[in-house]
C-alpha cells in the first residue's frame, strides 16, 4: 500500500512546532525574564529544542499506509494544547504589578547568609533588605546601617492609607517562575506628591532607616525610569 | 499501546467520514488572540495577572513534559519488557525503596516523573513500586534538595527541612506507593482510561525512530492538555485567592498541617522552587512547611488534572486521600516534636 499523509500525525507535529515557535520567539525576543527567573532561563531553549526534535520526528513519519483521522474531539483537544501559545504570542508584553503585590508574601529569608555579608559593607541591594528582615542577625546589619544613602528600582504601590509623597516600592523576586513570585517592599517618604502612579518603574535615591518591620528610604530624588530588563529579582 | 491525544481513527474502506472539527478549533483560537489584542489585559490587571502566571508555569512546565515524554518514549523502545519483569519479581520490600532511590537520579519536576511512571508501568513494574518512584522523585532529586537548602539557608531549621523533607519525602511515596499497590485491582488502577486511548499510533511494524516519535508526540499532547487545564486553574487561585488569607490559622496544631497542605495543593508550585515561597510563610511551624513541601510534588491542581487524564478516574481519589493522610500522619509527629 501506498503511504498517504495521516492527519492525526500532521496536526500532531504542527501542534508541537507551534510550541517550538512558541519557545523560539521568546528567546530570541527576550522575554524569558518576562516568565522565569535567570536560574530557569535555561529552560526556554531546552524547551525549544525538545520541541523542534518533537515536531520533525512527528512531522517526518506523518504517512502513514494507514492514516488515522482526526475526531472532532481530538482537534478541540490540540486546540487546548495550542491555546497559550495563542494567549503567549497575542498578549503585550507584561509583568506582575500592584494588584498581584496586594496578593503575595513578602519574600524573606532565602539568601539571608549572602546577604549578610553584603550587609556589613558594600551596596545594598532591595534583595538583601528583604532577606535580612527574616532573622535577628539580618535586621542588627540592616540596623548598622541606618542613614546611610541606598538607590533602589521598583514599581510604585500606594496604598489607601498613605499620606502625601509617601508609597511602597515594590519588586517582585521569583526563584523559578513568576508563579512562586514573592514581594520585597520598603516604604518611600518624602517623594514628590501627586507626580506617580501605581505600577509605575521608579528609581529612587535616599536615606534607608529600619523602623519595627518597616524599612523606609528617606527619598532624596525619585526619577521615573524605563522598565528593566530583567523586571523580577532572583535571590 | 500508545496514546495519542488526538484519538486518531484508522479510516475504514466504506466508513462514514464526521465532519472536521479543525475550521471551528482554528477560527476559536484567531478568536481568543484578537479578543486580547482588543480588550488590552493591561487595563484589567486580574485577567493580566491571570495569563502571566498561567503562561509562566507552562513555559516552565512544559520543557519537562516533553524531557519525561522523551524518556517514556525511549524506554518504550529501547528497554525490553523482561528487564521490567525482572524488576517485578523482587520482593515488594525491595522494590519500594529501590524505586524511591531510583528517583534520586531523575532530576526534574513532578510533571515529568507522571509519564515515566506510566511507562514503567504498562512495562510490568509493580503498580506500587512505579507509584513511588513517581511520588519521590520530584522531592528526593539533587536538585530539589539543593534548592531547598538555599532557600533554608541561614535558619535554625535548615537542617531540619532539608533533611525531614527528603526523608518525608522516601517515607510518605514508598507508604503510598505500598497502600496502592496492596489494593485489588492497582495495576487496573494504573491503566489510562479507554476513552483517551488510542485504537492505534504506533504501528508495530515501523522502524524503531517511527515508533519513538509516536510514543514521544502521543505522550506530550495527551498530557500538554490536562497541563494547561490545572496551570490555568492555579493560575485563578494565585489571582484571586490571597495569600495571607492562610496565615490566620497558622498557630493552630494540626489545622495549620492542613491549611499548608491545602495550600500546597492550590498553588501548583514546580517543587525545584517551593521551598522558597513555604519559607516566606513564616508564621507556620517547620512542620506545616514540611506538609507544604511534601504533598505538593504529590498532588496539586496541574498533577490532579493529569493524574485524572492519565490513569482510571479511582487512582486520583485513592491517591489524593492516600498522600494527604500519610502526610498529615508523619508531620503530626514532627509538630508534636519541633513544633
Amino acid at each position: 500500500m501506498t503511504p498517504r499523509w495521516s492527519p492525526s500525525r500532521v496536526w500532531t507535529g504542527l501542534t508541537l512546532a507551534a510550541w517550538a515557535a512558541l519557545f523560539w520567539f521568546i528567546q530570541f525576543s527576550g522575554r524569558t525574564s518576562l516568565y522565569l527567573s535567570s536560574r530557569t532561563a535555561w529552560l526556554v531553549p531546552l524547551g525549544g529544542v525538545l520541541a523542534t526534535v518533537a515536531a520533525v520526528l512527528r512531522l517526518a513519519s506523518a504517512r502513514s499506509v494507514r492514516p488515522e483521522r482526526l475526531d472532532p474531539r481530538g482537534s478541540w483537544a490540540l486546540g487546548v494544547v495550542v491555546l497559550p501559545v495563542v494567549i503567549l504570542l497575542a498578549m503585550p508584553p507584561a509583568t506582575l504589578g500592584t494588584y498581584a503585590a496586594g496578593r503575595r508574601s513578602g519574600f524573606v529569608g532565602s539568601g539571608v547568609s549572602a546577604s549578610q555579608g553584603s550587609m556589613d559593607s558594600g551596596v545594598i541591594t532591595l534583595v538583601d533588605v528583604a532577606a535580612a528582615q527574616s532573622s535577628a542577625a539580618g535586621r542588627a546589619a540592616l540596623q548598622r546601617r541606618a542613614g546611610e544613602e541606598v538607590t533602589f528600582e521598583g514599581l510604585v504601590t500606594t496604598e489607601s492609607d498613605a499620606g502625601p509623597g509617601e508609597f511602597k516600592l515594590t519588586r517582585f523576586i521569583i526563584t523559578c517562575c513568576v508563579a512562586d513570585a514573592t514581594i520585597a517592599q520598603v516604604t518611600v517618604v518624602d517623594a514628590p506628591p501627586g507626580q506617580l502612579q501605581d505600577n509605575e518603574w521608579v528609581s529612587v535615591t535616599g536615606k534607608l532607616y529600619p523602623l519595627g518591620d518597616d524599612i523606609v528610604i528617606d527619598a532624596s530624588a525619585v526619577a521615573p525610569i524605563a522598565p528593566p530588563e530583567h523586571p523580577y529579582l532572583t535571590p | 499501546m500508545a496514546i495519542d491525544v488526538a484519538r486518531p481513527r484508522i479510516r475504514q474502506p466504506g466508513a462514514p467520514t464526521t465532519r472536521s472539527a479543525g475550521p471551528a478549533v482554528v477560527g476559536a483560537l484567531v478568536l481568543v488572540a484578537a479578543t486580547l489584542r482588543v480588550l488590552d489585559p493591561q487595563r484589567m490587571a486580574w485577567l493580566q495577572n491571570l495569563l502571566i502566571v498561567f503562561g509562566s508555569l507552562l513555559v516552565e512546565a512544559m520543557p519537562f513534559i516533553l524531557l519525561g515524554a522523551a524518556v517514556s518514549a525511549a524506554i518504550e523502545v529501547m528497554v525490553p519488557a523482561s528487564a521490567f519483569a525482572r524488576l517485578g519479581r523482587l520482593p515488594r520490600a525491595l522494590q519500594l525503596p529501590a524505586a524511591a532511590a531510583a528517583g534520586m537520579a531523575f532530576p526534574v519536576c513532578e510533571c515529568g516523573s507522571v509519564p515515566v511512571a506510566r511507562r514503567l508501568a504498562s512495562k510490568g513494574l509493580a503498580p506500587g513500586a512505579a507509584i513511588t518512584f513517581m511520588l519521590a522523585a520530584p522531592i528526593v532529586n539533587p536538585v530539589v534538595i539543593a534548592s531547598t537548602f538555599v532557600a533554608y539557608r541561614g535558619r535554625d531549621t535548615l537542617w531540619l527541612m532539608v533533611i525531614g523533607r527528603f526523608v518525608l519525602g522516601f517515607a510518605v511515596a514508598m507508604t503510598v506507593g505500598w497502600v496502592i499497590g496492596a489494593l485489588k485491582g492497582s495495576r487496573e488502577l494504573l491503566r489510562t482510561p479507554a476513552e483517551n486511548v488510542a485504537a492505534q499510533t504506533v504501528e508495530g511494524a515501523e522502524p524503531r525512530w517511527r515508533r519513538f516519535a509516536g510514543h514521544l508526540c502521543g505522550d506530550v499532547v495527551f498530557m500538554a492538555r490536562f497541563l494547561v487545564i490545572g496551570a490555568f486553574i492555579a493560575a485563578a487561585v494565585q489571582t484571586f485567592v490571597p495569600q495571607s488569607v492562610v496565615d490566620r490559622v497558622a498557630g493552630l496544631p494540626i489545622v495549620s498541617l492542613v491549611a499548608m497542605m491545602l495550600l500546597a495543593f492550590l498553588m501548583s508550585l514546580c517543587s525545584e522552587s517551593d521551598a522558597f515561597v513555604a519559607a516566606s510563610f513564616v508564621a507556620f511551624g517547620p512542620a506545616a512547611q514540611l506538609a507544604f513541601l511534601v504533598s505538593g510534588p504529590m498532588i496539586d491542581m496541574k498533577l490532579g488534572a493529569l493524574y485524572a487524564g492519565t490513569y482510571r478516574r479511582g487512582f486520583l481519589r485513592t491517591a489524593t486521600i492516600a498522600i494527604f493522610a500519610t502526610t498529615l500522619v508523619f508531620t503530626m509527629w514532627i509538630q508534636v516534636i519541633w513544633g
